[in-house]
């Protein structure tokens, strides 16, 4: 066989990755990078106050990143992937807490109980920069702006479950499903009508409470109506306005 | 996209000067290339991956009937030649098993679209073994109703009557392809299939009335003692039974490979420049008779759903040929039947030996097999594009797979060079488009795309591309 050819292959991935920092600059996505800078703290003066952020990765598809009961001591931000949260009932059900891509801060449900309250599991090769907890306690302690940034996102985090909220229909739940990831990867500067769904259609119907022959027959539906391109796990979304509508119910306004 | 269908360009001396082997490209990467690492776990991994996309591919099922009664000489297929209907009875017991085993991988939701049965010869089993067969898949799968669902078999009219193919339209089956080669006696003795006009047009017409929709049949060029006058009555009489697909092969005689055609003597087979005028033969007649050349062996009607699809873009290439359900996951089941679930293809054992050891032990077959890395899946739709539409809008391709389509296949492109001085590729900054000249050798211009031909392998392994 012949030597393959890499060439010609443009940069951008299959799946974002937040990862164009280095020593002295954050990735563009960083969770806490305009916080830090608006307060005049660029990298190396955080590495002097010692809040070292610390790069792990690469974890494979169905690896943990933490599970219930670990010791709280840390947050992750998503560099590159995606994972999902859960939790297993004495039964052996799964349920599915939610989903985070790049740019977006998982374990701050730990905060408070200090140890996890949920699995999280990488569903495709995912990267993540983890912030020691009690540095970054210090580190808010002394810039107001990172303490208020860090209860932005607690209390986003905390308001994340309108999604599931209420009595809905699977064409609601479903439209502001493909909606909220959008508007998520557009906040990163990603494209928000072209994703990839990295999560099985088992995890999609089970954070939604659906079943999930429900799921794809809605999906099904949006692709016949032309409101959807899908082909394996690559999603274009082309009528994002009519499914903001269709799903307006569970959306932020 | 659509397409603008030429007619291809018959050019015996470009054609003679481009005459060597190549893959048909029935998959890409080609059959050579499965390997044994691909074992029971890993066909059951690109399952479970299958139906957990956000829509799960619906189903295509081929169930493979290796028995034929009598051997024809040319065949190269992995067929087992015998007299004993019991065989059929315990080839069953196995399949049913298999069936058993493969079916609940797949979820419950993802419905059948298509099922075809080859052989071998699918009418050595009789119509109670047929019956049951689909019972048997129908209880495991979850079949579709919509009208367009496809059940198709292949038929060697010699061994099938009116009765029996009105039984297979009771049963569902609603497309058939018949398998004729060559009406001339002196050929038909020669390859040790002699089966009349008359009875084949019995089959046809049994179908027809029958309820089924589509009739295809075979035929076979560069056989023993096959002349152009033979083979154009052959062709006259084909028009005249109004099949709505001929598929017209070229022979592979590599007698090293294939037991059978030890038969053949080589004095017999016809020279390279008769081989190719029963070609030129069969394309002018068909053409005249208003077949389209789709590409790769076959012709359809130009109201054929095939051609509709080649107009529409959509067409794909699969085992058969050529296909209008390329979306679907492809189920092989039986022995050396091939599967492509997902990303990946994977083929049972090819001897009943093993075949039927596997299952004994509870295990499914698979033998080998092949998960597809990036680079395979773009080249597989780019050669598919190829051979399927003729054209290939490299920024349209290259945004899709985001590449830069003249560095990715630099190679290729250099490839490609000598046979856009001939005539039979054009490229520009947008397009590489197959020219009427190219159409009738569309393998060696997906060869140049193909990343595990090395230049000692192009000499060998594959038949003829004419």
């Amino acid at each position: 066989m012949q030597a393959k050819h890499p060439a010609g292959r443009l940069p951008e991935p299959l799946n974002p990755i937040a990862d164009d920092g280095d020593e002295t600059h954050f990735c563009g996505t960083c969770a806490f990078s305009s916080a830090c800078i608006a307060a005049g703290y660029d990298k190396p003066e955080l590495a002097e106050l010692q809040c070292l952020v610390e790069h792990v990765g690469p974890f494979r598809a169905g690896e943990h990143i933490f599970r219930t009961g670990d010791p709280f001591r840390a947050i992750f931000a998503v560099r590159g992937g995606t994972v999902k949260t859960r939790m297993v009932d004495k039964e052996g059900r799964e349920q599915v807490l939610g989903f985070y891509l790049p740019g977006e801060v998982i374990g701050l449900n730990a905060i408070y109980p200090e140890h996890f309250p949920c699995d999280a599991v990488a569903l495709d090769t995912s990267f993540f920069c983890r912030f020691s907890f009690p540095a970054m306690s210090a580190l808010a302690s002394r810039v107001p702006a990172v303490q208020s940034h860090l209860f932005r996102m607690l209390s986003k985090e905390l308001g994340s479950a309108s999604l599931l909220a209420g009595d809905h229909s699977a064409d609601e739940r479903v439209a502001a499903f493909l909606m909220d990831l959008a508007g998520r990867y557009a906040v990163r500067g990603f494209s928000a009508t072209r994703f990839h769904l990295s999560m099985s259609r088992g995890d999609i119907a089970n954070y939604l409470r659906l079943a999930a022959e429900t799921v794809s027959r809605v999906l099904s539906r949006f692709r016949a109506q032309q409101l959807i391109r899908i082909e394996g796990r690559e999603l274009e979304l082309l009528e994002p306005a009519k499914l903001h509508q269709i799903g307006q119910a569970l959306l932020p306004d | 996209m659509t397409t603008a269908i030429t007619p291809p360009e018959f050019d015996a001396a470009l054609i003679t000067r481009y005459d060597v082997a190549g893959p048909r490209y029935t998959s890409y990467p080609t059959a050579p290339h499965f390997a044994a690492e691909f074992d029971e776990t890993a066909l059951r991994g690109v399952i479970r991956t299958s139906n957990e996309e956000p829509i799960p591919r619906p189903l295509s099922l081929y169930v493979h009937v290796p028995f034929c009664t009598s051997p024809c000489f040319y065949c190269g297929c992995n067929r087992i030649i015998t007299r004993d209907a019991t065989q059929a009875d315990r080839y069953l017991e196995r399949l049913y098993r298999e069936i058993e085993l493969i079916a609940p991988l797949f979820d419950r939701d993802r419905p059948v679209y298509q099922l075809h049965f080859g052989g071998g010869t699918p009418n050595f089993l009789n119509l109670s073994q047929m019956g049951e067969l689909l019972e048997s898949l129908a209880r495991h799968f979850s079949f579709s109703h919509v009208t367009d669902r496809e059940y198709g078999i292949e038929i060697d009219p010699r061994f099938a009557d009116a009765a029996y193919i009105q039984g297979l339209g009771e049963l569902g089956f609603n497309r058939i392809s018949v398998g004729i080669q060559d009406f001339d006696p002196a050929v038909q003795q020669a390859v040790n299939r002699i089966q009349s006009f008359e009875q084949t047009r019995e089959v046809l017409d049994a179908a027809r009335s029958s309820g089924f929709r589509s009739a295809s049949v075979d035929l076979i060029y560069g056989l023993p003692l096959q002349t152009v006058e033979g083979f154009s009555r052959t062709l006259d009489q084909v028009v005249t039974l109004d099949p709505d697909r001929v598929a017209v092969y070229g022979y592979a005689h590599m007698p090293e490979m294939f037991k059978a055609q030890r038969q053949i003597a080589a004095a017999d087979m016809p020279d390279p420049a008769t081989r190719l005028a029963l070609f030129g033969c069969a394309l002018a007649q068909l053409s005249a008779a208003g077949y389209v050349y789709v590409g790769m062996d076959h012709f359809a009607k130009a109201s054929d759903e095939l051609v509709q699809a080649q107009r529409a873009g959509t067409l794909q290439r699969n085992f058969q040929g050529y296909s209008t359900h390329g979306d679907c996951d492809i189920v092989g089941l039986g022995v050396s039947a091939i599967g492509r679930v997902g990303d990946s293809y994977s083929q049972n054992a090819r001897d009943l030996i093993g075949y039927y050891a596997a299952l004994d032990a509870g295990h499914l077959p698979v033998a080998r097999g092949l998960e597809l890395d990036e680079d395979d899946l773009i080249r597989r739709e780019l050669i598919g594009e190829l051979m399927c539409h003729g054209v290939v809008d490299k920024q349209h391709f290259g945004a899709r797979h985001r590449l830069l389509f003249d560095e990715y296949f630099v190679r290729g492109r250099q490839r490609l060079v000598p046979l856009i001085k001939d005539g039979l590729v054009l490229e520009d900054a947008r397009k590489i488009r197959v020219t009427s000249r190219g159409r009738l050798l569309l393998r060696i211009i997906a060869m140049c795309f193909d990343a595990y031909l090395d230049d000692a392998a192009r000499a060998t392994r594959y038949s003829r591309v004419i």
